[in-house]
């Protein structure tokens, strides 16, 4: 039975897409297959992750980290978890070297231009701890992807790259596949709305 | 000008410490108005992403600790100072708290990360990812800073050239 760690990368509780997409991906991995258990960052860990969380990850098969993207990158709480675990692993910890890992990454942004870091800065993390890097998953404006991913024909892409997950999971060793994009289905101009609302609001500030 | 310089006082090496004198003395040469803060990991809440800040007057965050004291003064700061360990080519979880939350000066911010370890890669990917800030995206974005720049050190040499860059930068706004 391999060993599934979920990283909930968000601190918005029950109202982040983040959770929905954990949950989804968590119902497609079978229980008789999958031992799974979910990490989920906190806002203020005093001292640092405990010793028990680090070696969840350290000796899961696969990790699989479900975030928002916070200025083009990482979350500074997810951020928080990534270094006590670079540092648990790095001070004579035994870690799996082997484990996949993958990442949901979703954000207000309507373009997929916004995750290029974000991806390259998990690669890093990867390559400093030998961990064996497969794909990710982006998705522009999230809360509306998420809102209707329910709704029959609409967003494919995130269905199909949740999918590869799993089916990846299942496979051997086979090369990393390619990102998965997936795209608002909102018209361009309600996202230009959207852009001048904002920036707007923010120089009112 | 009125300038603050934010950094991670659990990550402080020779570098660090070296690079932030060399700042100290960029800025206070003109006499400029710095302040320096330090931010701690245990002291600093990360953003809740509870968009208090976009929805409130005032633009209120919901935290309330030294860095929502950096956030009521950033209105007017003239420069901002972030200096951060290179940690996989992004921001510490530190200072990467307090970019989330805001503490950018909307007229210049200096990006400046460090590290005597980082590869090649890491260096190239801190740059892109903080040159996005300044708009490079067009895309919606929450920095709308004027402009940014950013800078990767490694070594005594290179913190050296970014301080004297910095202190001609100065200079040229000072005589415009």
């Amino acid at each position: 039975m391999k060993t599934i760690c979920l990283i909930n990368g968000s601190l918005r509780g029950k109202k982040a897409s983040s959770l929905k997409l954990l949950s989804d991906i968590e119902s497609r991995l079978p229980d008789s297959e999958y031992a799974k258990t979910t990490v989920r960052v906190k806002a203020r860990p005093q001292g640092g992750y405990p010793p028990a969380t680090l070696r969840q990850l350290a000796t899961a098969d696969a990790l699989v980290l479900v975030f928002p993207l916070y200025s083009y990158a990482l979350p500074g709480a997810l951020m928080r978890l990534l270094e006590d675990y670079h540092a648990h692993a790095t001070s004579g910890n035994e870690h799996n070297r082997e484990a996949k890992v993958y990442a949901i990454v979703n954000c207000g942004f309507p373009r997929p231009v916004v995750f290029d870091e974000c991806i390259r800065v998990l690669k890093n993390f990867c390559r400093r701890l030998s961990l064996d890097w497969r794909f990710a998953i982006c998705i522009s404006a999230g809360p509306v992807v998420v809102a209707m991913e329910r709704v029959p024909l609409v967003n494919p892409r995130l269905k199909k790259g949740l999918k590869a997950i799993a089916s990846d999971l299942e496979g051997g060793d086979r090369p990393p596949a390619r990102d998965y994009f997936v795209r608002p289905v909102l018209p361009a101009p309600f996202c230009l709305v959207a852009k001048r609302w904002v920036e707007r609001k923010m120089e009112m500030r | 000008m009125k300038a603050v310089i934010i950094s991670d006082g659990d990550a402080k090496t020779e570098l660090s410490e070296n690079l932030k004198a060399g700042i100290v003395a960029a800025l206070g040469a003109g006499g400029n108005d710095v302040r320096t803060v330090e931010l701690e990991k245990d002291r600093v809440a990360p953003c809740l992403g509870c968009f208090r800040c976009a929805t409130s007057h005032g633009a209120e965050c919901t935290n309330k600790d030294a860095v929502s004291e950096i956030k009521r003064d950033a209105k007017r700061l003239d420069l901002t100072l972030f200096v951060t360990p290179v940690v996989f080519g992004h921001f510490s979880s530190t200072v990467k708290n307090a970019v989330d939350r805001g503490t950018f000066s909307r007229h210049w911010d200096v990006v400046i990360g460090y590290g005597s370890d980082v590869d090649e890669e890491e260096r190239s990917t801190f740059l892109d990812l903080t040159a996005k800030h300044c708009g490079a995206a067009d895309i919606v974005h929450p920095g709308m800073v004027d402009r940014v720049d950013v800078f990767v050190t490694t070594s005594a040499a290179e913190s050296a050239e970014i301080c004297d860059r910095l202190r001609q930068d100065l200079l040229a706004g000072a005589q415009s």
